[in-house]
């Protein structure tokens, strides 16, 4: 163990701002989550790096030169993250480094590649906290948290007259705010909060909430969940017999089958969720990567999770940027994401803000419909279909 | 209404809690060792219900007539392989091996399953049974009933079979049993392997009810210690008792004042009751050294 | 007389048996692996490796003050992430509300995050000890568990799950893990030296009397409760200063990662591998175990794999080795004794027999001490 200690570092002579040779390939390096709390997401986020870099390499790479991925696991633990980076950069000299899963592992992740030098572009760390450490490192090509439901809060106070609206969301940093955005936005449009209930990451029981819920008789229920919450809410209000008008989650369905399956595929419809993605999408070589990524690890369109792409932005960032800086230098590079430049995406035209996060990014909002999940928001980009104004009874749709 | 409906949803998901927990306080109290595997065997029994449902349709509650005895055999397996070569220090000792082979357990499942969440999806998840306006989901009534039949199971092993009464003999003074002739091995390693036979069960209706993976185990053992804690060792009665109350106690809290508070809640009443009354609800008075 | 007993793990330790290595090689041992230790940095400056030298002397600090506490006195904690959790809040909240700079100021709050660990260490302990040995240990984890939900909780104060963000020093690239370092390092020092101390002291004889057999000491007059408090504070006060150090290398605070309970585990395994109860045994543990982790996941990427090797390590050292390496280390020492006193008994041979002195035999009797 010592020994291999001596080797890690008799491979590397001190730490450099990872120039690298000017030929060969170019090394990105990137921690993702394979196990732990993230790693369903973390193994997602790999392949969309790996669907990009093979893309991108058969395009001829960035500058001419071949993407090579240097891709460590940090088990979801940032003390991990925080050794991860920094053998990446100080031992294995890669070029460029791209960002970890979760608003959690981003920013110590951010921290180390600031302490270096490195740019740090990233799709998948959304989280305030990101933001607010005073880095000018960090840019999040995808929408941030507290934008992700501004969409569907729009969308509502036009359409709607005031109403009750009852909030729910898990306490995670990232949830929260976005649950939260859409809360302000009502709030001050004149849509009085039911019930604004708060769970910490661990609740398995969440009777007693889709409960209060019900009580509530809020006819708009607008939820912060993940993919196990989500669902679980959908579950329970079936249980209650309640069946609101407007049903908005965050996240969970946007799971495609899983989420069928989880609740139903007679239950599904007219169930919003945001996105900043779909696999029909006309933006910046999405339907490239839909294929590559099929063709690579399988399955279908609808299951291709939206981590991918948030991954895949961040590897079309960094091309675009770097080739037309011509140089891996990091810092030129920083300076010129700073530049108000409009980057294209898989997720839609990409601005950087002085905090880093994506001035241009279009939250979408999606509805399932007859069976399938469709872009139906914001109207007007895209193609979308129109809005089911009221979504079904359980039971009654499909 | 609101909190009765609270307190209904409390005692049905308290119900198959006490299955889990009843289990762990079984097997600390015959042969004092805490299993800290037993989140985690909770998740292995959900896995292999989820298998059987998924790739042989078989019901869940049918499929126990698989999982249970598969898993009464691994508590065996577990016992002579792990616990019956340790020689000093059993608590301590136990708690560690318990916790080495749950860490392999979990490592196992995670290759195996990868870290997908899953969930088991029975047709009678998302039905109910409404009286007035309460609303009895049909998964739980289902999953109460059968841990009142299984509890109530083991509780006639325990007092009305030979079998109950060499392990309580072992409960009470391992020395003595074995002078009396009793093979305490053989009913240490019966109670492992009914201890996680419940374990299987509970994970059964874990699996129905709860999004899991790999990793869920460890919110799991934790509240299931504080129910045994609560409820005392070795006392089925106080499992059951202790695991309702701590459901009824965080949906209630949850529903009068905010989920964020529930689990805290039901935390300090166990430190509370435990400073009155050492021992846990239905424990036996403790022997003060050690 | 069997000198090849199972060492004893936290329980009656037989008075009589030679342990000891001799007082040369203990201190000879020592200050070799404190030299190599401050040397470390020096002889590989490669950030990589001292990022892993920080968590490993946080580790450390933790063990040894971990050790003082469940070692000497037999109560095992797995709920000392508790302090670790105090810690860390106590250091994040003063520098957010104080401005205290980040860099050399912020380890001036050390102390105070193991004094704060350490007062709050007295009313909890207090709670705590008042049950057997089996419901404590459990009970410990009910207590850290009630201080994560009140982080996730009392958001006003903690930020919740959002947790709380510390500026960071702006010490350059190559340079920055060494700070951290060398104050882990000798806070791991002042543990050790500590832990040294109440191992040789009356104060300890009486705690690892109870550890042996708590009603006899109890009867004999050893007041068991202040005892065991003081030692749990002293334990909660070098958690905490591990909590504090934790914090202000990863420049962030979150509940889970605070009050983590496989800070906990962690904490139990490498002492337990290392040899509970023993001087040597964090050392041991920490500079052995927590390298190896990291290393692992540097190197195989795929942590299922790494959870099952983990256990299975684990498993194999319980069997093995279950009183830890120091133990073994001295029992295959003792064997070496033996050895040497049956050779001695021998008649002696024609000219150019042994001359193993009879000596050998009385080393130090009386409390079991490892280097």
């Amino acid at each position: 163990m010592v020994a291999a200690l001596v080797a890690a570092a008799c491979g590397s002579s001190g730490s450099s701002s990872g120039s690298g040779n000017s030929s060969g390939p170019i090394t990105i390096g990137i921690s993702v989550s394979l196990s732990g709390d993230f790693s369903g997401d973390g193994l997602a986020t790999k392949q969309g790096y790996e669907t990009w870099a093979a893309y991108q390499n058969a395009h001829g790479g960035i500058l001419g030169r071949k993407i090579k991925l240097d891709i460590l696991s940090d088990g979801s633990s940032p003390t991990q993250v925080v050794t991860n980076y920094q053998k990446l950069i100080t031992v294995s000299h890669v070029n460029f480094v791209v960002g970890p899963y979760s608003t959690l592992l981003t920013k110590p992740a951010s921290a180390i590649a600031n302490r270096y030098g490195f740019v740090m572009i990233e799709g998948i760390g959304g989280g305030p906290s990101v933001f607010q450490q005073g880095l000018k490192n960090v840019f999040d090509v995808s929408a941030s948290a507290k934008f992700q439901m501004i969409t569907f809060a729009k969308w509502l106070a036009a359409n709607h007259k005031p109403e009750k609206v009852a909030y729910a969301s898990m306490t995670d940093p990232f949830l929260q705010p976005e649950l939260d955005g859409a809360r302000s936005y009502l709030t001050a449009h004149g849509f009085p909060s039911a019930v604004y209930k708060l769970y910490p990451l661990e609740t398995t029981d969440y009777t007693p909430i889709a409960s209060a819920i019900a009580a509530s008789k809020a006819q708009v229920v607008v939820l912060g969940t993940m993919p196990p919450d989500g669902y679980a809410f959908i579950q329970d209000l079936i249980q209650d017999k309640y069946s609101p008008q407007v049903l908005a989650e965050a996240s969970g369905p946007d799971q495609g089958a899983a989420f069928v399956k989880a609740v139903g595929a007679s239950n599904t419809s007219g169930i919003m969720v945001p996105n900043t993605w779909f696999p029909g999408s006309t933006f910046y070589q999405n339907a490239a990567m839909v294929q590559l990524y099929l063709k690579m690890f399988g399955g279908t369109a609808n299951n291709i999770s939206a981590d991918v792409a948030e991954a895949f932005s961040a590897g079309e960032v960094l091309t675009q940027a770097a080739d037309h800086i011509k140089s891996t230098s990091n810092s030129k590079l920083e300076s010129y994401l700073h530049s108000n430049v409009t980057f294209q995406s898989v997720q839609g035209p990409v601005k950087f803000l002085p905090d880093g996060e994506n001035g241009a990014a279009t939250p979408f909002m999606f509805q399932w419909q007859q069976g399938t999940l469709q872009d139906v928001l914001p109207a007007g980009v895209g193609s979308p279909k129109p809005v089911m104004a009221v979504k079904p009874a359980w039971g009654a749709g499909a | 209404m609101l909190v009765l409906q609270a307190i209904i949803d409390g005692v049905l998901v308290g119900g198959f809690y006490a299955l889990m927990a009843g289990g762990l306080t079984l097997v600390f109290g015959v042969m004092e060792i805490v299993n800290f595997a037993q989140g985690i065997l909770v998740v292995l029994g959900a896995y292999l219900s989820y298998a059987l449902y998924s790739h042989l349709s078989i019901d869940p509650f049918l499929g126990l007539v698989i999982t249970v005895p598969a898993m009464f055999l691994i508590g065996i397996a577990v016992y002579w392989s792990m616990i019956k070569p340790i020689k000093q220090e059993r608590v301590i000792m136990s708690l560690l091996v318990m916790f080495a082979v749950g860490t392999v357990i979990e490592g196992v499942l995670d290759l195996i399953f990868t870290s997908n969440l899953v969930e088991i999806h029975t047709s009678y998840v998302n039905t109910s049974v409404s009286v007035g306006r309460l609303i009895f989901p049909d998964v739980y009534l289902f999953a109460f009933a059968m841990s009142i039949l299984l509890l109530g199971g083991t509780y006639y092993l325990l007092y009305r079979t030979r079998f109950g009464r060499s392990l309580r003999a072992t409960m009470q003074n391992p020395t003595a049993a074995r002078l009396v002739g009793i093979n305490t091995d053989w009913v240490s390693a019966f109670t492992l392997g009914i201890g996680v036979a419940l374990a299987a069960a509970g994970g059964m209706v874990f699996g129905q009810t709860n999004s899991f993976d790999a990793a869920s185990s460890y919110d799991l053992i934790s509240r299931l210690l504080a129910i045994v804690i609560l409820g005392g060792f070795g006392s089925l009665g106080g499992a059951l008792i202790a695991s309702i109350l701590m459901l009824v106690i965080q949906d209630v809290v949850a529903v009068v004042w905010s989920p964020t508070w529930g689990q805290t809640t039901f935390y300090i009443v166990l430190v509370l009751v435990l400073l009155l009354r050492p021992q846990g609800l239905l424990g036996r008075k403790a022997v003060r050294a050690q | 007389m069997t000198a090849l007993d199972v060492t004893p793990v936290g329980a009656a330790a037989p008075e009589h048996i030679p342990y000891d290595l001799p007082k040369p090689v203990r201190w000879g041992g020592t200050s070799l692996v404190l030299v190599l230790l401050a040397a470390f940095p020096l002889l590989f400056p490669n950030p990589a490796v001292t990022s892993i030298g920080v968590f490993t002397m946080i580790f450390l600090v933790a063990a040894c003050g971990w050790n003082i506490f469940s070692g000497y006195s037999g109560y095992i904690s797995i709920g000392h992430a508790a302090y670790y959790g105090i810690g860390q809040y106590t250091v994040a909240l003063v520098v957010l509300h104080l401005k205290v700079a980040a860099g050399w100021d912020s380890f001036e709050l050390l102390p105070l995050a193991g004094l704060v660990a350490a007062v709050l260490a007295v009313p909890i302990g207090f709670l705590l000890l008042r049950v057997r040995k089996h419901t404590f240990i459990i009970l410990t984890v009910a207590v850290m568990f009630i201080l994560q939900l009140l982080a996730f909780n009392l958001t006003s104060w903690t930020n919740g799950s959002g947790g709380l963000e510390l500026p960071f020093p702006t010490w350059t690239g190559s340079f920055f893990n060494e700070p951290f370092y060398y104050v882990g390092l000798a806070a791991a020092v002042v543990a050790c030296v500590i832990s040294w101390w109440v191992r040789g002291s009356k104060y300890g004889l009486g705690l690892l009397s109870i550890r042996d057999d708590e009603e006899r000491a109890r009867g004999l007059g050893i007041k068991a409760t202040p005892t065991k408090l003081i030692a749990y504070a002293m334990s909660a006060f070098f958690v905490g200063i591990a909590g504090g150090l934790y914090v202000t290398f990863v420049g962030s605070v979150y509940p889970q990662f605070g009050f983590d309970p496989n800070f906990d585990l962690a904490v139990a395994v490498l002492v337990f591998v290392g040899g509970i109860g023993t001087l040597s045994g964090p050392v041991i543990g920490a500079l052995l175990l927590i390298p190896l982790q990291q290393y692992f996941y540097l190197q195989f990427g795929n942590a299922n794999l790494f959870l099952i090797a983990y256990g299975v390590l684990f498993i194999l050292i319980l069997r093995l080795l279950p009183g830890g390496i120091a133990p073994a280390v001295t029992q295959l020492w003792r064997r070496f004794l033996v050895a040497r006193m049956l050779r001695a008994a021998e008649p002696p041979r024609p000219p150019g027999g042994d001359r193993a002195t009879p000596a050998a035999a009385t080393a130090a009797e009386g409390r079991d001490e490892t280097p």
